[in-house]
């Protein structure tokens, strides 16, 4: 089976398992709900404290996309191990890698459809401003915040198979951002000793970009932020890989796989 | 153990009655297309238990047994019919009903793992309002007739399949029950355990219990029961003691073939001989056995050496016929 | 027939050792509510006014019902996966008594949020807080517990009888955070929104507890001009009249359950 092949059904597999998972009355939910109340949410806790509100609602929009690449990711990666299916699917001859990235594929074209919905309520239910914005470039901030995201899920998702339980995992991670990323508050807000943690997370470093696009820079301006950005997913995605291949190993040497 | 007799009885006489109890479920199948259709659980079933009657419902899976008893136990509301439980309605006098009757419903559940037997115990006997200063006494004795007393604060997850039944079984005495009903109390248990719990069954009845036990083990329900009703298709089809089921097949032996290169083919065969009453056929791998149930007796050992000629015969028993058989012919026709 | 406080209590007695056996399972249903307090603690920082009440308070409640619209709402489903719903069931209690025992533990560990947040205010935040009614807090607090909980049993009803209810929980949680006026005054709220607040039992109840540790908050709460005291008092009392209707719907909601169960033999809408 050729490398594409691999891919795309392991990209279809995770797609009809998540909603068979979350069936569509929740995805729904998550699309529309969820990000608009955490919108609303910290907006309106922003007008209470005197905040920006408008860096607080561009802030969210871009979050928006970690709840497919990131919360989803850790669970359906983590669901696996516990559905009994892994050891399925190790025991298959299918090339590694392909498998590895197509399951989180879908997952990031789902979450730059989150991103998008987001901005729309950033601009017409709070507001926002995006007169000046360079459109191509916070296209491509946002597709590669997603495209980022999905490694750091997936690298977050191979972690949990030494773990019992994806859900802490991705409820931890899902929502830390929040707190490092500037999303609500500028990275520089954050005690000196934590700060550095902040540049872990490509969504960071793709909240500078948007952020700039939106203020008018374009692609050329934004680029170098982007290019740390790719770096530190790939990076990510890479970790995350070997992760997986040694869980594998690991399993073949102990032949634990369920048991951990 | 507390001795009860008939502490609760509203004067029918009968400890359980089940009159025309029927059960139909309204099933929705498909998600793009649904189709409804009804399951006939229990089609008419009745039968009355007496008190200290330790009474048997056997059936192959699937023939309503579960359901019945759930419908005793007011777990379920009949479709038609009435059941009567010490005299008390179950479908209208619900809680009269649940607080006199213990359930043990079997398998390995029915039990909060993550913590002790005592707080297990504890619990039901908070929600069946057994008096608080009779709650510790009892707990302590149902802990010590099981034998659970030394791991008794051991988190129930630490227990043996053994042990989890007959934790099972205490809970279901916690309320100390005039009547109890144990839905295949021994599916899934070591022959040992098996044993142990139906010598614990026939304690509870020498104690003045009435049971009212499912079974598909026949030999069980012949070793423990006074009455078996036998249900097929969610209906009765012959209710009487051991030994007068029996006699359904009493004018039969039973012929027991053990070969090897039996096929359905010769089963079908064996079907078609005009004195042999009914067939039963384990094919297995590597071997196959044959039980046929005829009046003939060693006479057909002819006809079986002729069907079976292009088979190895290793072995041809004649039996008298068990339970078991009875309840094959009754069940298959 | 066994009297109520004694299953109530025995059940949530069971929660307890079930959440001493597994703490952990806590964690998922509190992480939102402690993330979403410790940026908003983080944004109240820079600016002056008395956000201890609505940081610390806040947390508290957003806790509970974080924890509530989870543990509460799965609380039947939980009997399920552990295999003892049908003894349960059949139990001379009454499920509702037992329900209320497993909401009022739930609502109980989301109030743990409360004391994490107070620690971080504390020490990171350098937030003061001293209580100006200690008597007042603990009851307004007790009792907007049991607002909380009585929602947890509806919520427990609902999720049982339709799945798509079960689909809302995720979506539950922040719209709740926003509407029970938590971490900001509902005043800044759309008008249209308002009604959603105020039917809410909780949102009278922090109002209440809010009064409690500080005096001076009555000129912010619902009852401007009065005195605290009668201002407490007029919200423990809407809060009680609307948690005995909620009490009621629960009522009404899982005798729904217990009919659907014995007809249909099964708990969940397939």
């Amino acid at each position: 089976m050729n490398s594409f092949k691999i891919f795309l059904s392991s990209a279809v597999f995770s797609f009809r398992a998540q909603f068979d998972w979350l069936n569509p009355a929740m995805w729904l939910t998550m699309k529309f709900v969820l990000s608009l109340s955490q919108m609303a949410f910290f907006v309106f806790v922003g007008i209470f404290a005197q905040a920006d509100v408008r860096f607080i609602a561009i802030g969210n929009a871009l979050q928006s996309v970690s709840w497919n690449t990131v919360f989803s990711v850790i669970n359906i990666t983590g669901h696996d191990k516990w559905d009994g299916t892994l050891t399925l699917v190790l025991a298959t001859p299918a090339s590694r890698l392909p498998l590895f990235i197509g399951r989180a594929m879908i997952h990031v074209f789902d979450g730059i459809l989150s991103a998008a919905i987001s901005f729309f309520f950033a601009a017409f239910i709070f507001g926002v401003n995006f007169a000046r914005t360079n459109v191509a470039a916070l296209i491509v901030a946002v597709i590669l915040t997603a495209f980022t995201m999905a490694g750091f899920g997936l690298l977050i998702g191979g972690f949990c198979f030494f773990f019992r339980n994806p859900m802490v995992f991705a409820n931890i991670f899902t929502f830390a951002l929040l707190i490092f990323c500037g999303v609500n508050f500028p990275v520089q807000n954050l005690p000196t000793a934590i700060q550095p943690f902040s540049y872990i997370f490509p969504l960071t470093y793709g909240l500078t970009a948007a952020r700039n696009a939106i203020m008018g820079q374009d692609l050329i301006q934004i680029a170098p932020t982007l290019v740390l950005q790719l770096a530190v997913g790939v990076a990510l995605m890479l970790i995350g890989y070997l992760l997986f291949r040694s869980f594998e190993n690991n399993a073949r040497k102990t032949g634990k796989v369920e048991a951990v | 153990m507390v001795e009860s007799g008939l502490r609760h009885d509203r004067g029918s006489g009968k400890a359980i009655v089940a009159e025309h109890l029927c059960k139909v479920f309204n099933v929705t199948r498909g998600i793009m297309h649904r189709t409804k259709s009804q399951v006939v659980a229990v089609k008419d079933v009745s039968f009355e238990v007496d008190y200290g009657e330790l009474f048997g419902v056997v059936g192959p899976n699937g023939a309503g047994k579960t359901t019945t008893i759930k419908m005793l136990t007011t777990m379920l509301l009949p479709t038609s019919g009435k059941a009567l439980v010490l005299g008390y309605d179950c479908t209208k006098e619900v809680t009269k009903v649940r607080e006199r009757i213990g359930i043990v419903l079997g398998g390995e559940r029915g039990l909060y793992t993550r913590v002790s037997a005592v707080d297990n115990l504890n619990y039901f006997a908070d929600l069946y309002g057994v008096p608080r200063n009779i709650r510790d006494k009892r707990v302590k004795e149902l802990l010590d007739f099981m034998g659970l007393s030394e791991r008794a604060h051991n988190r129930v997850e630490t227990y043996s399949k053994g042990m989890k039944q007959r934790l099972h079984l205490a809970r279901g005495l916690i309320n100390d029950p005039d009547i109890i009903f144990l839905d295949e109390p021994t599916v899934g248990l070591d022959p040992e355990i098996s044993i142990e719990t139906r010598r614990m069954i026939k304690e509870l009845v020498d104690k003045g219990k009435t049971i009212l036990l499912t079974t598909h083990y026949m030999f069980e329900a012949d070793e423990l029961c006074k009455r078996v009703a036998v249900i097929r298709n969610g209906e009765i089809v012959a209710l009487d003691t051991p030994s007068g089921l029996k006699k359904y097949v009493m004018d039969t032996s039973v012929v027991e073939v053990e070969g090897y290169g039996i096929t359905e083919k010769e089963v079908a065969k064996f079907r078609e001989v005009p004195d042999v009453m009914s067939v039963s056929a384990e094919l297995g791998e590597d071997k196959q056995v044959l039980k046929l149930q005829t009046p003939k007796g060693s006479e057909i050992i002819a006809e079986v050496q002729q069907i079976l000629k292009n088979s190895r015969i290793y072995d041809i028993k004649i039996k008298e016929p068990t339970l078991e058989d009875a309840y094959l012919r009754l069940v298959e026709g | 027939m066994p009297e109520t406080f004694r299953v109530i209590y025995s059940a949530f007695r069971m929660a307890m050792l079930h959440w001493i056996a597994d703490p952990q399972w806590v964690i998922p249903n509190i992480i939102a509510p402690f993330v979403f307090t410790t940026v908003a603690l983080t944004l109240f920082r820079d600016s002056t006014g008395p956000f201890g009440l609505y940081a610390v308070l806040g947390g508290g409640m957003m806790g509970m019902w974080g924890n509530t619209v989870y543990s509460s709402g799965f609380a039947i489903e939980f009997e399920k996966w552990q295999g003892t719903l049908e003894e349960v069931i059949v139990a001379p209690s009454k499920l509702i008594h037992v329900i209320t025992g497993r909401a009022i533990s739930n609502a109980l560990f989301g109030l743990t949020n409360m004391i994490a947040i107070l620690v971080i205010a504390v020490a990171g935040f350098r937030v003061s807080l001293g209580i100006s009614d200690p008597l007042m807090f603990a009851a307004s607090l007790l009792l907007t517990l049991l607002s909380v909980s009585a929602l947890g049993l509806i919520f427990a009803s609902a999720f049982v009888l339709s799945r798509s209810a079960q689909a809302l929980t995720n979506g539950l949680e922040t719209p709740l955070y926003i509407v029970s006026g938590s971490m900001f005054p509902i005043a800044l709220l759309p008008f249209w929104i308002h009604p959603a607040a105020y039917v809410l039992g909780p949102t009278w109840g922090i109002d209440a507890i809010r009064l409690a540790t500080s005096a001076d908050y009555v000129s912010q709460s619902f009852w401007a001009g009065l005195s605290p005291n009668i201002a407490i008092f007029l919200d423990l009392t809407i809060m009680i009249l609307i948690t005995l209707a909620y009490v009621l719907i629960a009522t009404v909601l899982f005798k729904l359950v217990e009919k659907r169960a014995r007809i249909t033999g099964t708990m969940v809408e397939a």
